[in-house]
């Protein structure tokens, strides 16, 4: 019983965020921040470096778990759950899954890595983990690039190629929710095309979190854009609203480039 | 319910891991406590100072606790000639070492370069007995055509002693000097300064603090050092009055009298090891210092004041560059001894294992059966067979006992705790400190702690606990370095999964650290095999039959060696013992670090 109950509380596809601070020790990197964010749409985060982007999204799968002396308050809500309430960390990793700036493949073969999640959560079957690889890495549009060298080490994958399969990786589980901390930022032009069409057509599933440095990339993928300044949520809006309209001035003035 | 005993298991494997590192922390508590107490009643009854600064040393095994003393108990004239010895090791091994370390760092080629680093770090594996075997049949016949006695005593110990402490020298204070900044050396060379002044006026003197640190641990070893010694020092206690006067230093003492002590010699013999273990800290205190001041030197040069700081430099540069006229002798004199010191460290090398080869090897094709015949009582014919299988027994307890402690230890360390803990500082400085015991010292505790548990003789059970401890520091260390080695990004992948602690740590975490680990493992062994002091009173040193269980006495083949070479007559067979013990542990390291290769051309793998 306890268990159906978890994992529904656990699938929710939207975030939304009531008077967040975090501290790491005593510098607040977040500062006061409330958001909605909607399912199932790409919501982009862009700001100057060091603004508390990164730090932000970390909290959504709480991954500052493993940074001591990392301390958060306020509300954090996916779907209707509390995730700063005592959860199973773990399910709600399982739902809100992370792709990071450097590709990071584990030291094994493409069939493993993709396996990997499942296996946590106890699916062994070969012929269950099969479906699983192959739908994963088709969802990745890296099937037919890679379904003869499942068995391969993941490492001697191109970078762009790494970073599709940590995405299919991540999709192997089946997330709500996908975290994306500058995926492209390692990737040549043509890689990262690839993967911002994917984010695209990954919405028809799931919810799309990714924080760039490229404003470009921002207005071709994203329907919403929040813009970061020294740990504060500036802005938060439709993306053609914050580009062509911005209500903030220092908004404004980051995204014509007059500073950052 | 999966989800509570996912939490379960997880609770389960952190206490687990835990308590291993709690067994580090009761090993070193024990050893500290017992030398202590048992220390106790002989300070007690000879008095603090007149026992270390007597100069008078007859011990009678006859004398108690209850009765009036008929010997004498002083041991400066042991502290004296320790700290002679290590001097003199330090005029040898300290001054060859450094300028071999330049040699290296700056004037050979790369190819060499890698063959000579790599065997450098071989020597640094060559069982002390070895060393000591090495001093009988070839130092000695040499010295002995100068000396008016067989060649023992201070100058042989101190050549001996300088060889061993070569490689720590040689390795520790090569980084350092790697590790200078290369924009010091072109802005010297920038402003006109040739190689050789840029090398000793500005490169040598960025990494001091460094080089001091390796000339530290140096002493710290050869304080330490105790079967190469016993076998050339002549060990009668006196001060060391001549180059070749016999003189005992304080692990000597100890092994010399610790087979047949009394009472209160017994006391006192654990109290000349405290005091042992008190020069070793106070050693490691500095080195701790040293390396300390090395690290922040180059942060500091590296990160935080990068500008002024290089400024300052290049000042100090311009400045050398004025003096080099005046100084240019002293640079060319230096270059000459970088280069003569790294053509002396290559023969003395060559010399000790190519002596042993040529002398070995004949030996073993002769006579084969030295290696698996018989054993036979008060038969001519000695065998290394039973000493082969008691060496077998010991590396496998020991290693049982103390790999899985200290990898977990370790893990603990590395993936649990967030470091600024004082518990967790406590098992650290433990750790460190116990790495720098002297081997000796665990014999020690090995024969008051654990001799008697097993039925008061010497057993391979009791000799392998010993050592089980003495390995587990470097192992906790080893293990640490290869786990830190794990990039954090991996972890991270693991965990943004959904994966627990403990699946993170067996499938991410240790496969990516095993090749480190697969070489810490064959280091231990290669320990095990080559150490001699901590088995002589707790595993026997009596070559007899092969053991028929682990609560026999025998020899290991360290100990064989030191028990051949002793005797005399057997001089042939210690050869082929040496020989034999050399192809193990080279064959050993060989190995290691092959694996430590791997691990880092798997690193960088990962980077690309
Ligand atoms: N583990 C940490 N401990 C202490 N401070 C941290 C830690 N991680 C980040 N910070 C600080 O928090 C602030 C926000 O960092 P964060 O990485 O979230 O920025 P960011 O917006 O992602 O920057 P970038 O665009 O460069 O990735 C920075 O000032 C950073 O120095
Ligand atoms: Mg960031």
């Amino acid at each position: 019983m306890a268990k159906t109950i978890n994992e529904k509380k656990l699938t929710g596809q939207s975030i939304s965020v009531k008077n967040a601070n975090l501290w790491y020790g005593d510098f607040q990197a977040i500062k006061n921040i409330s958001v909605e964010i909607p399912e199932k749409k790409v919501s982009a985060f862009i700001g100057p470096s060091g603004c508390g982007k990164s730090t932000f999204l970390k909290c959504f799968n709480r991954m500052n778990d493993l940074i001591p002396d990392c301390r958060v308050t306020g509300e954090f809500k996916i779907g209707e759950t509390n995730i700063y309430q005592k959860i199973d960390v773990n399910a709600l990793r399982r739902n809100v899954g992370m792709v990071f700036q450097k590709p990071n493949p584990f030291p094994m073969s493409v069939y493993d890595n993709i396996a990997y999640g499942p296996r946590t959560f106890g699916i062994h079957k070969r012929s269950a983990l099969d479906q699983i690889v192959e739908t994963s890495l088709k969802q990745a549009a890296m099937w037919n690039e890679l379904k003869d060298r499942l068995n391969g080490s993941a490492l001697g994958l191109s970078g762009g190629q790494q970073q599709r399969l940590c995405i299919a990786r991540a999709l192997a589980v089946k997330p709500g929710i996908i975290l994306m901390d500058e995926p492209t930022s390692a990737l040549d032009p043509i890689s990262t095309g690839k993967i911002e069409e994917l984010c695209e057509e990954l919405t028809k599933t799931t919810t799309i979190v990714i924080v760039t440095h490229n404003m470009q990339q921002a207005t071709r993928i994203s329907d919403k854009t929040g813009f970061f300044l020294l740990g504060e949520l500036v802005e938060f809006g439709d993306t053609d609203e914050i580009f062509t309209n911005p209500k903030d001035v220092r908004t404004e003035r980051y995204i014509t480039g007059r500073f950052g | 319910m999966t989800v509570l005993n996912a939490k379960n298991k997880e609770k389960a494997g952190k206490a687990f891991f835990a308590a291993a590192a709690v067994i580090c922390v009761i090993a070193v508590a024990a050893i500290f406590a017992f030398l202590i107490i048992k220390s106790v009643p002989a300070f007690g009854k000879l008095g603090v100072f007149e026992f270390i600064f007597g100069d008078n040393w007859s011990s009678d095994r006859l004398d108690t606790y209850d009765s009036p003393l008929s010997g004498t108990y002083g041991i400066f004239t042991m502290i004296f000639g320790t700290f002679t010895a290590t001097i003199g090791a330090l005029l040898i091994g300290g001054v060859f070492g450094y300028f071999t370390a330049v040699f290296l760092a700056f004037y050979c080629p790369a190819v060499p370069k890698r063959i000579f680093s790599s065997v450098i770090n071989l020597l640094a594996g060559i069982p002390s007995v070895v060393y000591g075997f090495f001093g009988i049949v070839f130092l000695l016949p040499v010295l002995s055509k100068i000396a008016p006695n067989n060649g023992s005593g201070l100058l042989a110990t101190s050549i001996i002693l300088g060889i061993m402490i070569l490689p720590t020298v040689v390795s520790l204070s090569k980084t350092s000097l790697e590790a200078v900044p290369r924009a010091y050396y072109e802005a010297s060379v920038a402003l006109g300064a040739n190689h050789s002044e840029t090398v000793f006026r500005v490169m040598t003197p960025a990494a001091k603090s460094g080089i001091i640190a390796s000339l530290v641990l140096a002493v710290g070893r050869a304080l330490g050092e105790t079967m190469a010694v016993v076998m050339v020092a002549g060990n009668s206690p006196n001060y060391p009055d001549g180059l070749f006067s016999s003189f005992r230093v304080l692990t000597a003492n100890i092994v010399m009298e610790m087979g047949y002590a009394g009472e209160v010699q017994e006391g006192a013999l654990i109290a000349t090891g405290v005091v042992l273990l008190f020069f070793v800290l106070l050693v490691n205190l500095i080195f701790g210092f040293f390396s300390k001041k090395a690290v922040t030197a180059s942060v500091k040069k590296q990160e935080k004041h990068k500008i002024t700081y290089f400024n300052k430099q290049i000042k100090r540069i311009k400045n050398c560059v004025y003096s080099f006229t005046h100084k240019i002798g002293a640079v060319k004199i230096c270059k000459g001894m970088a280069i003569g010191s790294g053509i002396f460290s290559a023969v003395a090398l060559l010399l000790i294992i190519g002596f042993i080869f040529v002398k070995g090897l004949p030996q073993i094709i002769q006579k084969p059966s030295i290696i698996y015949g018989k054993y036979e009582f008060a038969s001519e014919n000695i065998t290394i067979l039973p000493s082969i299988v008691t060496t077998l027994f010991a590396v496998a307890i020991s290693l049982i006992i103390s790999i899985p402690i200290g990898l977990m230890t370790a893990i603990f360390l590395n993936e649990y705790t967030k470091n600024n803990n004082i518990f967790i500082r406590i098992i650290r400085r433990g750790i460190d400190i116990l790495a720098g015991v002297p081997s000796i010292v665990y014999g020690l505790f090995g024969m008051i702690a654990f001799v008697p548990i097993f039925g008061g003789s010497s057993s391979i059970l009791a000799g392998s606990l010993t050592i089980s401890i003495m390995l587990l520091p470097t192992i906790v260390r080893s293990c640490e370095e290869s786990l830190k080695s794990v990039l954090k990004s991996q972890r991270e992948g693991s965990f943004a999964l959904g994966a627990g602690k403990l699946r993170t740590i067996f499938r991410i975490v240790l496969p990516s650290a095993m090749p480190g680990i697969l070489s810490a493992i064959i280091l231990s062994m290669g320990r095990v095999i080559s150490e001699s002091a901590p088995f002589l009173y707790t595993m026997g040193s009596v070559i007899s039959a092969i053991p028929n269980s682990v609560m026999d006495s025998g020899a290991s083949l360290a100990v064989a060696l030191y028990r051949l070479s002793g005797e005399g007559w057997y001089i042939n067979e210690a050869y082929a013992t040496a020989l034999v013990l050399i192809i193990i542990v080279l064959a050993l390291n060989i190995t290691a670090e092959m694996l430590a290769g791997k691990l880092s051309k798997k690193l960088k793998g990962d980077n690309a």
